[in-house]
């Protein structure tokens, strides 16, 4: 009896010792991280080129531009320039919409988070691939090292910028070993600094290319991408250096100072000097405004920084286009459509619709009136041709004569006929900065600094053939309105101009706006959760 | 013949152990509770309990896959394929309950010692099954380790017999007949409430049913030819079978092809036994690319269409209608499988001498599936095409050493096991999209003009299980008996430092009845207590089914192209966070139970109680992002209960020569409770929202937000439903209604977000189920009558919801009575949730064993069934039959999806030489 326990032990013992062995597990599809970074090539590509692959996105909240729910419809259907109107069963979404619309958001909307998410999740594997890049720099050169560490602390500023922009107060970490009770917000200033800090001190590293192009930069972050996004830093210094938004009070950018190339300037000194420098580097306005979001916009003479599309190639979707359309305005061109997106009534107006006047830019930026595809009237079922009344929009349009119809809606992108997916996978680049902006950018520090922008400011009307207007606040704004129309930049612009909180449209703000807290999103109630060092911003607590 | 008669209909009961009070059974009923397959050669040592469905047992009506016969057969086993949805959910079985939330929650089948899944059970012809031993408490698991956690299915097929030979047709052919479909406005109907509300609508013109449109007469016929023989030596049993079903809907159909052979030899003066199987099948099924979509479109399509092209050869919708195709669009799109399986064991099986036994078991099995797929360029931009192909390879292969001794009062049986276990799965796929025409279908890829990067692409794992275990029984006088069982796994996709789990379990019972002072008592004197047995266990097994292969492992995959020196080049990247910490989730589980037999065991009764606790639940846990890159971690934390009790009745009122009459009824209350989902996790706090949302409503003119039905909730059972509380109908001023909602929390605004104005309003998952089966015999004639239940749960009626929603009128169709109600509102509240109690009458059967006429015909029984004969419900949608069980997205909602109730008629021939 004991003699056979001892035999049972005995075989399950050898038993053990043989089997471990075999559960080791040899991955096939997958590599393990050392044997991803054996080469200076691999270990660009799968650190830093690997990267890229984010900017754009495919799933809700993913990527900074092209897809829904994130970054681009935070800062587009907020402002004056968008609306996404419920009609009947349509796009009411539990009134995500409306709320973004009238600044009605609260810390559990799902975009809030989904963008947070994002960004960090990007400026995590900046961090990751940045202790990697050292991990194995022995592979690398100095000045190899130096260039690609730069290209990644580049990126990673650029998506602070981002949360800058959005969140204000959030939590600088800047390298893989931080843990979480390390992870503690900052001041809104010193996110700013941080982010001009690093894009200053990396900028010089960066390939002195265009990123635009096709070509051995095609997509990176280059030089003059850094310079974009420092001019935009010190174009809104006063808000982004502004601790405490609430108070009515803001620095004033004739006190923010930057040091560039060596010398002391204020915001708007150094938001001219990082212009010049795009000048200087040869960015110009293309002739045709229309140009720039063409099938094949590569070669634009005008485009900073996109996101490269190719239906064969990349994942990235721009679903914009399909978005917007009427459903027949879709089958036209053989592609599905969700009637969503319109210009709001201020926006149209802005470009003098409905006046003999109208702006050129307006027959480019939208689908107005009855529409024609290929020269030939859409039809509707009921054999009425498809009519986009732009004046007829409104918040919830359900049960009026145009519920489906109503609202210009989204051109701007040539439509790629070749493209798949509903046209969400097309050619034609996502345009995420652009010279035109910087143009304009430069009038605004200018007409700032009291001096006179005027002749620049109208260089960017002239080239869509529209008269010379005179430069102050409102012309600006407007100008700003009608030539980065779907670009994404508004409610930065509204913001800057003190008048993201006030009345615009068909907008009432709520009676607590009036302290500003809407202009800054709260914390995402499930980073709050998981994080206790976090505190909810101003007016969301 | 009546003794022979009465053992299986013992074993008709629901019971745990089967052979209660039978003639054969009294010497060594402690001995003979089960037949495991790794201590087959000690007749069995696990003491606890074993539910055994035999043949006898198995259900009788139209059967067309083998889990089907074991529907409603077995206290605690959901086999969800009864009902309306037994298609779409062919492979949803479910031991106990859920008890895990990330996955592994199918029962483990084992077929005959080989590891398998319900899939390939379902291949595998009815006919050709022994039986289904359904091992519920850890104390059998145990047996069965880290795979055992969710219940085991093990499967004995039939064996050749020594004597003489034999050969057998077995064989149905039926039809399906739809007698419940969606009511939807008819043309009529439609255009005069469009025309009184004054809305603008098209008007195709004709009058066409579209629900109907898309289904036909259903046609199953099964055929199974078997033949036997051998001697004392060898025997042999070989078997081939074709089974055929066209389903209601049209384009659904499903073939499968079987042959299996079986071997057994002793050799050496019965030194050695050698068991050989093979068994082989080629399944070929025909799915609906989308049938949700597909029955919603058919719901939803203006009903003045026609059925069929129009006259300009386009498929007419109303193009306000985004969320619906043309349904005869729909049936163009093509979503074809094809599954080759083969499995082949061999035992080798030594007796040696002092009562030891020496086997050695490998077992071999191969799985092809081809996934063929076209979606035509009239419901798809460009047309797509998919094809796909994967393999799977599993060796198994385990050494056992038994020993067994009686002496004098003593029993003692002992058992020690060493097992390997590997799969390799690989698979490869391909997506073409750009189609000028539809005519090439997937089958030359060369039609396409792209293949976008991402559509293409391949995968390999093989993961690999090693395993010893050791065992021991021990029995007294025959009464009392104790078991203990020991097994450790080691697992591949553990992390490093937990890769070996350790699953042990101990059991006892109790045989009373043949206690001296019972056998004096009154009751067992007189005849009236006839047996009495009593046990428990308890047991620890484990659950690896939420990891897939490099969980834990730092590795990195392609995760897109970029631009490189001009040059479109491939990346690498981290899609997840790694969690090198991984380890198994385990199950324990307590058991009690007892036995009963009464007036010579006309009556049988058995009872058991069980609680069993999850513990380091794998799930995906939210983290904080940053410092992680990825919201979601793997990780082991959280808790989750089960208990349950589960009660068999066996009676036979009637009993005579030509006479009889047997009802049996299994009874199970289940009750789960997800305990706690958050915590510290090596030292980072870690959560899962308290409310997460599961399922909700979609499709068919409804969408939009706050329209979650479904959720898992922290100290409640996994799926209840959590919505707004409708007071009562509201008219607008338009004269229309909408749903009054309450401010529960009367902070004065309603707010129908989550933590908002809602509150638990049911659960989802059944707390009773009932099987039920009544047979009576007259002489050569017999009626079987099988109904199954299931209480004390509710169903959302989502389906109502969408139909009955006249704002959607009329690019959406409505029900026939949505316009008189005239609610135009599709916010989900409480308003559509029903009680979704019922009683379904599964099948009826009448069958003739027709006296034998030949010599060379030993016997021959024709019989005739209906099944799915009518429900019994409060529930107002097509079927309370829908998912009530799986924990999924689907989970309690009736949206949009529930198949027509159709009947099935079948005649069928058994027939032996």
């Amino acid at each position: 009896m004991s003699l056979m326990n001892y035999k049972h032990i005995t075989l399950s013992l050898l038993g053990t010792l043989l089997l471990t062995s075999c559960l080791d597990e040899n991955p096939r599809d997958q590599l393990p991280q050392e044997e991803a970074y054996d080469t200076a090539k691999n270990l660009y590509l799968n650190s830093v080129a690997t990267l890229y692959n984010y900017i754009g996105g495919n799933a809700d909240g993913q990527g900074l531009q092209g897809t829904v729910r994130g970054v681009y419809d935070l800062n587009t259907f907020t402002t004056d320039e968008a609306i996404l109107p419920t009609r009947g069963g349509d796009w009411y979404d539990g009134g995500l919409w409306q709320g973004l619309y009238l600044h009605q958001w609260t810390d559990e909307d799902a975009p809030l988070k989904d963008t947070w998410n994002y960004l960090y999740k990007v400026i995590v594997l900046c961090n990751q691939s940045l202790n990697r890049l050292n991990t194995y720099s022995s592979l690398l050169t100095v000045a190899q090292l130096e260039q690609y560490q730069a290209e990644v602390r580049a990126i990673r500023a650029m998506y602070y910028y981002y949360l800058l922009d959005l969140f204000a107060r959030v939590p600088i970490v800047d390298n893989d070993r931080v843990s979480l009770k390390d992870v503690k917000q900052s001041s809104r200033s010193q996110v700013f600094r941080f982010v001009v800090n690093e894009l200053q001190a990396v900028e010089p590293l960066l390939m002195p290319e265009r990123s635009n192009l096709e070509g051995a930069c095609y997509g990176r972050l280059t030089r003059p991408v850094a310079w974009f996004l420092l001019c935009k830093l010190a174009l809104n210094a006063e808000v982004y250096a502004d601790d405490n938004w609430t108070d009515g009070n803001c620095p004033q950018g004739t006190s923010i100072t930057f040091t560039v190339d060596g010398k002391p300037l204020n915001a708007w000194q150094a938001c001219i000097t990082y212009a010049d420098k795009l000048s200087a580097f040869g960015y110009q306005l293309e002739d045709s405004y229309a140009s720039n979001f063409a099938v094949h916009n590569e070669n634009s003479a005008e485009n900073i920084f996109t996101i490269p599309m190719d239906k064969m190639l990349y994942a990235n979707q721009f679903c914009y286009l399909f978005r917007s359309r009427h459903y027949n305005h879709g089958s036209a061109i053989g592609m599905d459509a969700e009637n969503g997106t319109s210009a709001t009534c201020s926006a149209v107006l802005t470009y003098g619709y409905g006046t003999g006047n109208v702006d050129s830019r307006y027959a480019v930026n939208f689908y107005s009136d009855t529409l024609f595809v290929d020269g030939n009237v859409v039809y509707l079922d009921n054999g009425e041709p498809l009519v986009y009344r732009p004046l007829e929009v409104q918040l919830d349009l359900t049960g009026t004569t145009y519920e489906k119809t109503a609202g210009a809606r989204m051109a701007k992108y040539e439509i790629d006929r070749t493209a798949h997916a509903d046209g969400k996978l097309q050619e034609n680049d996502i345009v995420l900065f652009r010279y035109a902006d910087v143009v304009l950018m430069k009038a605004e520090a200018l007409m700032r600094l009291g001096e006179d922008g005027s002749a620049l400011f109208n260089t960017v009307r002239q080239r869509s053939g529209m008269p010379e207007r005179e430069l102050n606040e409102q012309t600006l704004l407007d100008e700003r309105l009608m030539e980065l129309q779907w670009e994404g930049w508004r409610r930065q612009d509204l913001i800057r101009f003190d008048r993201f909180h006030r009345a615009y449209d068909q907008r009432t703000p709520s009676s607590g706006e009036s302290s500003r807290y809407t202009t800054v999103f709260p914390i995402p109630g499930s980073a709050l959760d998981l994080n206790n060092n976090l505190t909810q911003n101003w007016g969301y607590e | 013949m009546k003794k022979g008669y009465r053992i299986p209909l013992i074993a008709t009961l629901m019971g745990l152990s089967c052979h209660i009070g039978s003639a054969q059974a009294q010497v060594s009923e402690l001995r003979d509770t089960s037949l495991v397959q790794y201590v087959e050669v000690q007749r069995s040592i696990a003491t606890g309990s074993v539910d055994k469905v035999t043949e006898e047992r198995m259900n009788k009506g139209l059967v067309t896959n083998s889990l089907n016969a074991l529907s409603g057969q077995a206290a605690g086993v959901n086999v969800a394929s009864s009902g309306e949805n037994r298609m779409a959910m062919l492979n949803s079985v479910r031991v106990r309950g859920t008890t895990s939330l990330t996955g592994g929650n199918d029962p483990l089948v084992i077929i005959d010692g080989v590891s398998s899944d319900l899939a390939t059970l379902s291949t595998i012809y009815p006919a050709d099954i022994e039986s289904f031993n359904i091992l519920k408490n850890a104390a059998e698991t145990a047996q069965y380790g880290s795979r055992g956690a969710s219940g085991v299915i093990e499967v004995v097929t039939k064996k050749g017999k020594s004597g003489q030979f034999h050969i057998s047709y077995d064989g149905n052919m039926g039809f399906e007949r739809i007698y419940k479909n969606m009511q939807m406005l008819s043309r009529q109907g439609y255009v005069s409430t469009a025309r009184q509300m004054g809305l603008t609508y098209n008007d195709g013109g004709f009058d066409t049913d579209f629900p109907e449109t898309i289904t036909r007469t259903g046609f199953v016929q099964n055929h199974h030819v078997a033949f036997s023989g051998g001697t004392d030596q060898s025997n042999y049993r070989a078997s081939i079978g074709f089974m055929d079903h066209n389903t209601v809907i049209r384009v659904q159909e499903n073939d499968n092809f079987i042959a299996k052979l079986d071997l057994a030899q002793k050799a050496f003066d019965d030194l050695l036994n050698i068991d050989l199987g093979v068994f082989g099948s080629s399944q070929k099924n025909h799915y609906i690319f989308d049938d949700w979509k597909l029955f919603y479109s058919a719901a939803s399509q203006n009903p003045t269409y026609p059925n069929g092209m129009n006259t300009s050869g386009g498929w007419d919708k109303n193009s306000t209608a985004s969320q619906i195709n043309n349904p005869l669009a729909l049936l163009y799109e093509k979503e074809h499988e094809k599954a080759l399986n083969f499995n082949t064991h061999i035992g080798l099986t030594f007796n040696l001498p002092y009562d030891l036994r020496l086997k050695f078991f490998g077992s071999y099995s191969f799985n092809s599936t081809e996934n063929d797929e076209y979606l035509p360029t009239w419901v798809w931009a460009q047309g797509q095409a998919y094809r796909a192909e994967k393999k799977t390879e599993d060796w198994l292969g385990n050494v056992s050493l038994g020993w067994q001794r009686t002496s004098g009062s003593h029993h003692v049986e002992l058992l020690a096991l060493s097992e390997y276990q590997s799969n390799q799965r690989k698979g490869f796929y391909t997506t073409v999209k750009g189609f000028n025409t539809n005519n090439f279908g997937y089958d030359n890829l060369m039609a396409g003009s792209t293949r976008p990067y991402g559509g293409t692409g391949s995968y390999y794992e093989k993961p690999t299980l090693a395993s010893v275990m050791g065992s021991a029984k021990y029995i007294l006088l025959d009464r009392y008996a104790l078991t203990v069982n020991a097994r450790a796994d080691g697992s591949s996709m553990v992390g490093e430092n937990n890769r070996w789990g350790f699953f042990p379990s101990v059991s006892a019972e109790w045989n009373v009845i043949k206690e001296s002072w019972m056998q004096r008592s009154q009751a067992a004197r007189n005849g009236v207590l006839t047996s009495l047995k009593l046990r428990s266990g308890y047991g620890t097994s484990g659950n690896l089914g939420g990891i897939d292969s490099y969980n834990s492992l730092l590795s990195v995959m392609p995760n897109g192209v970029v631009s490189y020196g001009g040059s479109p080049t491939v990346t690498l990247g981290i899609s997840r966070n790694a969690n090198p910490d991984l380890k198994w989730e385990t199950r324990s589980t307590l058991n009690v139970g007892a036995d009963m037999g009464f007036w010579k065991d006309r009556l049988v009764m058995t009872a058991e109680y069980y609680y069993s606790k999850t513990r380091d639940m794998l799930y995906l846990y939210d983290v904080s992002v940053p410092p992680f890159a990825y919201e979601k971690l793997l990780a082991n934390l959280g808790s989750m209960s089960n208990q349950g009790f589960e009660v068999g009745l066996g009676i036979t009122p009637i009993e005579t020569k030509d006479m009889q009459l047997n009802i049996n009824v299994n009874l199970s209350l289940q009750k789960n409770k997800l305990i706690k989902l958050s915590g510290n996790y090596n030292g980072q706090y870690m959560t899962a929202s308290d409310i997460t949302a599961i399922g909700g409503l979609n499709g068919a003119g409804f969408h939009g937000g706050n329209n979650n039905i479904v959720y898992q909730i922290i100290g409640q059972p996994l799926g209840v439903f959590y919505l707004p509380h409708c007071t009562g109908l509201m008219q607008n001023t338009d004269g229309s209604y909408r749903y009054a909602i309450e401010d529960i929390d009367r902070n004065g605004t309603v707010n129908i977000e989550d933590g908002g104005d809602r509150y638990i309003a049911g659960q989802a998952t059944p707390k009773t189920t009932l099987g039920s089966n009544i047979s009576f015999r007259y002489k050569a004639f017999d009626v079987t009558l099988q109904m199954n239940g299931a209480f004390g749960h509710k169903i959302y009626n989502g389906t109502s919801l969408s139909y009955m929603n006249m704002a959607s009128f009329p690019d959406y169709n409505v029900l026939a009575d949505a316009p008189a109600q005239n609610i135009q509102d599709q916010t989900a509240t409480d308003y559509w949730l029903e009680n979704g109690n019922y009683l379904n009458f599964d099948y009826l059967t009448v069958g003739w064993n027709v006296p034998v006429l030949s010599r060379h015909i030993s016997s021959l029984r024709l019989s005739c069934s209906i099944n799915n004969l009518g429900t019994i419900t409060a529930y107002s949608g097509l079927t309370p039959m829908i998912n009530s069980y799986v924990v999924s997205n689907t989970l309690g909602i009736d949206d949009k999806r529930s198949y027509p109730a159709y009947r099935s008629y079948s005649l069928g021939v058994s027939i032996s030489f």
